[in-house]
């Protein structure tokens, strides 16, 4: 019918439109709430300025050029006035625009990120529905331990281990980075040295999701298993793969699949651990600094980006769940 | 020139973020050594030497064991020289440089009026030779001639009349200021905002070899502390007057006249140089230098598997120990031109009693915490100087660990023990509240050692741990403490005016232990205005002692600068006044 399904996508659009619109006065909200708790932390870029050639005097008067010494809402209103003119200023520590400094990092940690996403989603869905089928079997008890590293272990401690074991030992990866130093690949060369470099971080990220996605897998799959409609699909005859790659994990999947669209933003904040010790040139560690720098229009910068994806991220999560399940209507 | 750079803060946030978060990035050095330094004969126009046959008596070498064990990593780059660093911030101007990192960069592609030597006095560079005039203030510089740009373009003096003219800027946001906030019509250049006044008074161009700097006040620091900073091209980076963003827009392409060429700047990984075939001092042997971004906690694995050539590693003996287990890595280190310190607030009646800051200071086995934590690199400090200045001096008072005269010296203080065990002044009980910072082993291992020790004399301290940009804002900018401790990495001319005048302390100065004595004063003044070096260094030797006796710190710590350095290079130059950057251009790379 075609008439029904125009209706559904003139809904959608609407939806869609008004949630956009909706996000507009919430990132206004968050801009506020933001720049105010940032400043509620002690001190600023130039408390940490410890330069005896540096008078009190000469401190003011930096902190006069970037308004520091004004209170904190005319600082904001400095703040909005850029932003709405497109700039959202220059770091006080990088002394470059923010949004380049931000563009210089952001993508290396998307792409660590989005890797070992993929990663754990190939790996953890299907060990989760084994898991779900075979309850309580050898199968299940060892990965749920394995799961249980995998949450307990801490990502530095881990990447170390890699190191150790990869790097120094066996010579396999190298200690750090992500492309060889002093040499310029271009094309698939490129690529097969970042992969190269990015194996160890990956697995250090890969292994901490993998150990929550697949047991969030398993637990859904356990509850759809137990419906009446899998016992009807066996009633059926149908062959047990049918029942449980067909009927089960299609139903199964639903609440897994939301909670992708919640980790769209985690695929652009970079793992300020895991970056740092394997010297990972992404957002992470730059966060950090811009943190214990006090470098404001960065941390806002970062942060209103941030919550874009997690609003986006929610967004998606909700329009996946109607796709997914007609069941959902949305108003 | 080296550590000219705040380095100050760098030290810090060494002492906060890698030094401390696991692996010291500083730390000790042989127990005999400051005094045999003090006594060197200075090492003029001493030329670079090979680390293995190093002549300098301050720093230290483990020579490797077996250069041929050398990885297959680092054989495959023969041209390719790899220096770790920590990621610099990308401000490769050499008015703007605020990291030593940063400054690897511009020390590589500029040149400086002056360099300094081993012992921090200054030497030729871009200026053949200097005069000062009768009354001290003016100083004329004598360009070399021939010097050129890497764009063809002769460095002439009105290159550096740019260079500092630019510091002066009216809007000028870096940490240079005050190389020329001193120089006579710097407030009518720097406060006119308008453009009308085109020329900084202090600077004048004689010829195209020659140029002067005008002084409003003799200022014996001058030469080693301000005219170092690279010269840059006026042709290349010329703006006008207040519109600096032009500067900071070629932040990511410098070019100068240094022995390097910038090539290609990848943030957070990577900076790539090639030689500069038409360098001045000569072409550089090694054609290729990439500094590549390292940290603390797999430092020691990228050298030990050839990912670096040259990194700083934390003086630690189990440090030293892998690397020398790798057998290719030659081990220098040396007293870093630092100190660690508590600051105690002199303003609180507890503090101001100068009994009781001896009593603290004897009563607290500093030898042990070195011992402990430093375990041979490092040793104890009992005076604001570093151990390499030339202004150096071992006759003062040690404060060795002496309950019993702590006690004593508590007592007279009228601190008496209550029957608690605790001491009591006027109903008032002895604690100190003391703050410090998270993250940091030096601190974790400190701690202990402090509350047990000073609770035996009948104090009770406790400690406050919070993150380092608080603990500068409660100690400087609202010098709300009583007691917190830091350390201070050092410019090479040795005076103090910066920590500890008056004038410091004001709220944001760094001063915030409110010393307030009228000889350090004195003596501070005395040595700024006097030029000749054997009588300024006998000024600093009074105020030193001063410093040692009336304590406005409690001073606890000197330690060691380390750098592993692979058996490939050969004829590199590190001292603790001479960054790696130095006489790179005569360094080479063999196959051992």
């Amino acid at each position: 019918m075609p008439g029904t399904i125009t209706k559904r996508g003139e809904m959608m659009r609407q939806y869609i439109t008004r949630r956009l619109i909706q996000m507009i006065p919430i990132l206004i909200g968050i801009s506020i709430l933001l720049f105010f708790i940032l400043q509620l932390a002690p001190g600023d870029i130039f408390s940490t300025m410890m330069n005896p050639h540096m008078t009190a005097e000469m401190k003011e008067e930096l902190r006069h050029q970037l308004h520091l010494d004004q209170p904190a809402y005319i600082q904001y209103f400095y703040w909005v006035q850029g932003v709405l003119k497109g700039d959202f200023g220059d770091s006080f520590y990088f002394k470059q625009p923010v949004t380049r400094v931000i563009n210089t990092y952001i993508w290396n940690s998307f792409l660590l990120s989005l890797v070992s996403f993929i990663l754990s989603v190939i790996i953890s869905i299907p060990i989760g529905v084994i898991s779900a089928t075979r309850q309580y079997s050898r199968f299940d008890y060892f990965f749920t331990v394995v799961a249980l590293i995998g949450i307990s272990i801490p990502s530095f401690y881990f990447g170390l281990l890699l190191i150790k074991w990869f790097s120094v030992d066996l010579k396999l990866f190298p200690v750090s980075g992500m492309m060889t130093p002093g040499v310029n690949f271009v094309g698939m060369e490129k690529a097969a040295d970042i992969l190269y470099h990015m194996a160890l971080p990956c697995i250090v990220l890969t292994l901490s999701s993998v150990a929550g996605l697949m047991r969030y897998t398993r637990s859904s799959m356990l509850e759809v298993i137990r419906q009446d409609y899998i016992k009807t699909a066996r009633a059926k005859g149908l062959r047990e793969r049918v029942v449980i790659y067909k009927h089960a994990l299609r139903n199964a999947m639903i609440p897994v699949i939301t909670i992708f669209g919640m980790w769209l933003p985690g695929l652009f904040s970079g793992a300020i651990i895991t970056e740092s010790i394997f010297n990972w040139p992404g957002i992470g560690p730059i966060e950090l600094l811009a943190v214990n720098n006090r470098d404001y229009p960065l941390l806002m910068g970062i942060n209103l980006i941030l919550a874009l994806l997690t609003l986006l991220g929610n967004l998606i999560a909700d329009i996946t769940y109607a796709l997914v399940d007609p069941r959902i209507r949305l108003k | 020139m080296k550590k000219k750079v705040p380095v100050f803060l760098v030290l810090l946030l060494t002492a906060v973020l890698i030094l401390t978060s696991c692996s010291s990035s500083t730390s000790g050095s042989d127990q005999n050594q400051p005094q045999q330094q003090a006594q060197q004969p200075p090492a003029q126009g001493s030329g670079p030497v090979d680390v293995s046959k190093s002549e300098s008596s301050v720093v230290k070498l483990i020579e490797a064991s077996n250069p041929a064990n050398l990885p297959a990593a680092a054989k495959n780059r023969p041209d390719t020289l790899i220096v770790g660093t920590t990621a610099p911030s990308g401000k490769f101007n050499p008015i703007y440089a605020d990291s030593v990192y940063d400054s690897y960069v511009t020390e590589l592609v500029f040149d400086g009026l002056l360099m300094n030597d081993e012992k921090g006095n200054p030497t030729p560079n871009v200026a053949e030779s200097w005069d000062i005039s009768e009354d001290g203030k003016t100083y004329t510089f004598h360009l070399k001639k021939g010097i050129k740009f890497t764009s063809g373009q002769e460095l002439t003096a009105k290159d550096v009349e740019f260079t500092y003219t630019a510091i002066a800027d009216p809007n000028y946001d870096g940490p240079r200021m005050d190389s020329v906030m001193d120089l006579v019509g710097y407030d009518e250049y720097h406060n006119d905002k308008d453009g009308k006044v085109p020329k900084l008074e202090g600077i004048k161009v004689i010829d195209d070899y020659t140029i002067s700097f005008t002084l409003k006040d003799v200022k014996a620091s001058a030469l080693i502390s301000d005219f170092g900073y690279g010269i840059m091209s006026k042709d290349y980076y010329n703006f006008e007057k207040g519109n600096i963003q032009k500067l900071k827009d070629l932040f990511l392409k410098p070019m100068g006249s240094g022995a390097y060429v910038f090539k290609d700047y990848k943030a957070g990984q990577e900076i790539d140089f090639e030689a500069n075939p038409n360098y001045w001092k000569g072409a550089p042997k090694i054609k290729n230098i990439v500094m590549k971004v390292t940290n603390a906690d797999t430092v020691i694995q990228e050298l030990t598997t050839g990912g670096v050539d040259v990194d700083i590693v934390a003086a630690r003996p189990e440090n030293i120990k892998m690397l020398q287990d790798a057998g290719f890595i030659n081990i220098i280190h040396y007293p870093s031109n630092s100190y660690g310190y508590m600051g105690w607030n002199m303003r609180l009646d507890k503090f101001k009693d100068k009994r009781v800051r001896q009593a603290l200071m004897y009563g607290l086995n500093r030898q042990g915490f070195i011992d402990a934590y430093y375990k041979g690199y490092g040793q104890v400090c009992n005076a604001p100087v570093s151990l390499v200045s030339w202004a150096y001096t071992d006759d003062i008072n040690k404060y060795p660990y002496d309950p019993d005269k702590a006690n004593q010296l508590l007592d007279e203080a009228g601190w008496v023990k209550g029957s608690d065990g605790f001491r009591y002044k006027d109903g008032e009980k002895f604690v100190i509240h003391w703050m410090t910072y998270t993250g940091s082993k030096y601190v974790d291992t400190l701690i202990p050692i402090v509350k047990d020790n000073w609770g035996k004399l009948g104090i009770e301290v406790v400690p406050e741990l919070m993150e380092f940009s608080t603990l500068s804002t409660k100690v400087y900018d609202e010098q709300n403490f009583e007691l917190y401790n830091m350390a201070w990495s050092l410019s090479i001319d040795p005076d103090p005016s910066g920590i500890f005048a008056i004038s410091q302390d004001v709220k944001g100065g760094f001063n915030s232990v409110g010393w307030r004595n009228d000889e350090s004063e004195k003596l501070i003044e005395q040595g700024l205005r006097e030029t000749d070096q054997q009588k300024r260094k006998e000024i600093y030797q009074q105020w030193i002692k001063l410093a040692n006796d009336d304590l406005p710190y409690l001073f606890l710590s000197y330690s060691d600068d380390a750098y592993g350095i692979s058996s490939r290079v050969k004829g590199l130059k590190i001292t603790p006044y001479e960054d790696w950057t130095y006489y790179i251009y005569q360094a080479e790379l063999v196959n051992p």
